[in-house]
């Protein structure tokens, strides 16, 4: 029995609270107490071998899987009254665990590409794995196409949801954020870079010789040569940053957020000295701290940040590394001390050296302890010699521990980027699958409600109706009774929702799954024509009757043809192809068929609206 | 030695964790008006839902969601939560509850069934439903319908409602309902009467 049936009694019964502020008297039940739900019976099922056995509804809570539905039958063995499947029964464990759990769980020590068959030959969809395991599947399946040399990593996390950003600063921040969004954004990005670019290099090639001073000793810099060419140069760059900074805090949602944020902040330093350039005269006295502005400059290269993402995990990592590098600071400092301090202390004697003071001799630690030794200073007695040896010995130790924690550190911070990606975008994805189902079900119910009133109306009209219909799901019609309690209680009706299309393209030769239910429900009427053409030989007229009061308080005999519509509604299911899903879950994904959308956690509701 | 006190003082202050045990199918059989076979069907629902035997107001909530998929049930589930004792089982129910709240209210007699209604529409437990109270419980019943609806809700519908509603079960017009007030209401209503009896389940 469908484990979320179980509470159906409870949430009917909870519905009685409605009963006195009804505005209209409830109808009555659709069942009768003497009508009995048919008994529940096991399946055997033979996988090479390996026997299973199961609840038939617990292999029907997924109607479009192979199990679940009429395919079945296709596996049966009539000798032995047993479905047989010639598949590997290692894994068929897991899809039977599905059924009954709702969890898909990856076996880590299968190999992925005979684990996807399996799950393409019982027609489930590899997008239910469960969380637990669905992180282990996406990584081995990364592997695997990278190593066939078939990149399927798309890059679509930028391109979901395009919503209508209703105001121009909403478009432009996420212009800004997110380069990729749109052409204009790109540009802007490019352009950017560009002039960083030419920024940095000026700054660099001003400072090359260009000839020799006239009437002077020495080089003329470049710089000074072509003022005028620098300084239009510095200008244009300088327009540009400042009209980039200026439309930044324009867009930005929270400006005071934005003004504190580290990018900004490098943003102002970078365009702040020409400006303080600009104000100040050629005064010798402040021309020395003209020059130092001058150095601020060279900070425009940190702008590309905005353009590399490995440059702001680097920097984030080197934040969060903030205690290694602590460490590493430290114990260089401790080592530094000690070994100047006896450096000192060995060659104090030796005339004209030096190792003039302890502070002097910290230049000659430092210089040993990174095995740099430029040999500007060099020890002369034998004892120094003996310290400098070991103090070049242990600076190779003491700079190699921290080293590979910062490493990892990063490799991780990284990786745990990547894997915030990807669930961002297995998030969306099941969002949107819980956004269709509900929608789905929603649409069942009003779309069931129009067949009872099409029935009804035929009925009124005096059309023959075929007394034709079986065993229907009692729990889907309990349920269907109390929405229309709640219907009656609050004097208002169920209408149908516009399912949005989300704007993602469509895969060639496949209808658009979410067609909007006024589509579906017309198809839908088409086969019930088609199908109560067979079996009752009339034809029925949908008529929408809306507003009647009087319409429900009616008995409500048992639907007719409701075994048509459901058959019909599971045809029009059939009718989309199956495709094995292969490709990476993003929301790009969307199931074809609208009531196999539930993966692991989501819950079952769909055994009642198929 | 002095290890092993250490080690002493720490079981006794550790607590084994103990598994909730669920009563007896043949007590609950004899103390609900299920019968055996009902029991046993809503109880195997039951445990797959819950594997350890209590359902938390989270799950609840998330459970009653599902059937009213077009709005927002979970206000509604928590009143109707709050109607269910917890007994021991600190804010969790457990299957007996469950079972004993069913019981009572889709099969129980008229008076046990106001009498549970009266419950839930009594939020602070006072023996008085006011109109505040009331207008809560019918806006957690609004919101079950969600947007799509015809005509649309709007958020005047439900205070409308229940100003329309409000005078007429209390009758001496002192602002409140008390529970003679509403029995006295819904027997009056012979519609009123056949509604309670709409919504029941079978198994």
């Amino acid at each position: 029995m469908a484990s979320v049936a179980a509470w159906l009694p409870f949430a009917r019964a909870a519905a009685i609270g409605w009963v006195p502020i009804a505005t209209h008297p409830l109808p009555p039940p659709p069942i009768s107490k003497d009508r009995r739900k048919s008994e529940d019976e096991k399946l055997l099922i033979n996988v090479s071998g390996r026997r299973f056995e199961t609840w038939r509804n617990t292999l029907e809570k997924y109607p479009d899987t192979l199990l679940g539905s009429n395919e079945r039958e296709f596996f049966y063995d009539e000798d032995s009254k047993q479905y047989f499947f010639d598949r590997d029964p290692d894994i068929f464990r897991h899809i039977l665990n599905y059924y009954r759990t709702g969890k898909l769980h990856y076996p880590k020590h299968e190999c992925l590409t005979s684990y996807e068959e399996e799950l393409a030959f019982f027609g489930i969809l590899s997008d239910v794995i469960g969380d637990c395991c669905f992180e282990d599947y996406k990584d081995r399946k990364r592997e695997n196409s990278e190593r066939l040399m078939d990149d399927k990593l798309s890059e679509n996390g930028d391109n979901q949801n395009l919503q209508q950003l209703t105001n121009i600063r909403q478009k432009m921040w996420r212009s800004f954020e997110n380069p990729h969004t749109s052409t204009s954004a790109l540009v802007f990005y490019y352009v950017t870079g560009f002039f960083i670019a030419v920024s940095v290099m000026a700054n660099v090639i001003e400072t090359v010789s260009c000839g020799i001073k006239p009437g002077r000793s020495g080089t003329l810099p470049c710089g000074e040569r072509y003022k005028i060419v620098f300084f239009c140069l510095d200008t244009a760059c300088v327009m540009i940053f400042t009209a980039e900074y200026l439309l930044r805090l324009f867009a930005a949602p929270d400006r005071c957020k934005f003004m504190r944020s580290v990018m900004s902040i490098i943003d102002v330093v970078a365009i702040m000295p020409y400006y303080i350039g600009l104000g100040i005269t050629d005064n010798d006295d402040v021309s020395g701290a003209f020059v130092t502005l001058r150095v601020f400059r060279v900070f425009r290269i940190f702008k590309f940040s905005r353009h590399s993402q490995g440059l702001r995990i680097l920097g984030y990592t080197l934040k969060s590394c903030a205690s290694e590098l602590g460490f590493l600071v430290f114990s260089l400092a401790m080592a530094i001390i000690i070994f100047a301090t006896v450096m000192f202390y060995a060659e104090k004697n030796v005339e004209s050296t030096n190792f003039t003071s302890i502070p002097a001799a910290f230049w000659y630690t430092i210089v040993t302890m990174t095995t740099l030794g430029y040999g500007d200073m060099v020890p002369k007695t034998i004892a120094g010699k003996i310290v400098g040896g070991v103090c070049s010995l242990s600076g190779v130790l003491v700079i190699a521990l921290p080293v590979p924690v910062i490493v990892s550190n990063f490799s991780r911070i990284y990786h745990q980027n990547q894997r915030a990606d990807k669930r961002k975008a297995q998030r969306k994805a099941r969002l949107a699958r819980i956004r269709i189902a509900k929608a789905s079900s929603g649409a069942a119910f009003v779309s069931k409600k129009k067949a009872a009133e099409a029935r009804l109306a035929a009925q009124e009209s005096g059309l023959e109706v075929d007394e034709n219909y079986r065993e229907e799901d009692i729990f889907e019609l309990q349920h269907h009774h109390l929405l229309r309690c709640l219907e009656k209680t609050t004097d208002r009706e169920f209408v149908e929702m516009e399912v949005p299309y989300n704007g993602q393209p469509k895969r060639p030769g496949s209808p658009s799954p979410m067609a909007s239910p006024t589509h579906s429900t017309a198809s839908n009427t088409g086969l019930l024509q088609a199908c109560c053409g067979r079996c009752c030989g009339q034809r029925y007229q949908v008529k929408a009757i809306r507003h009647d009061p009087n319409f429900f308080t009616d008995q409500c005999a048992p639907f007719l043809c409701t075994y048509i519509y459901l058959h019909s509604f599971s045809f029009f299911l059939y009718s989309f192809p199956h495709t094995p899903h292969t490709s990476d879950d993003d929301d790009n994904n969307i199931p074809y068929t609208i009531s196999h959308v539930f993966s692991s956690d989501d819950r079952r509701l769909i055994t009642f609206f198929n | 030695m002095d290890k092993i006190n250490d080690l002493d003082l720490e079981d006794l202050n550790y607590q084994l964790p103990r598994r909730h045990r669920t009563e007896e199918l043949a007590k609950l059989a004899n103390s609900t008006k299920f019968t055996r076979k009902e029991i046993q069907l809503i109880y195997r629902g039951f445990k797959q839902e819950c594997p350890t035997g209590l359902v938390d107001e989270d799950n609840f909530k998330a459970i009653f969601s599902q059937f009213f998929p077009q709005g927002d049930a979970s206000q509604y589930a928590h009143y109707v939560f709050n109607t269910i004792k917890q007994g021991q089982n600190n804010g969790k129910i457990g299957f007996e509850d469950f079972l004993n709240i069913l019981s009572r209210v889709s099969r129980g007699t008229v008076q046990e069934k106001l009498q549970w209604i009266f419950g839930l529409y009594d939020l602070n437990g006072d023996g008085l439903i006011t109109q505040a109270e009331m207008l809560d419980v019918v806006n957690s019943i609004y919101d079950m319908l969600g947007r799509n609806t015809e005509p649309q809700v709007e958020t005047t519908s439900a205070k409308e409602h229940v100003e329309k509603i409000f005078h007429q079960i209390d009758t001496n017009k002192d602002g409140v309902v008390t529970i003679e007030e509403l029995v006295d209401w819904c027997l009056q209503d012979e519609k009123i009467v056949q509604s309670l009896e709409m919504l029941d389940t079978v198994l």
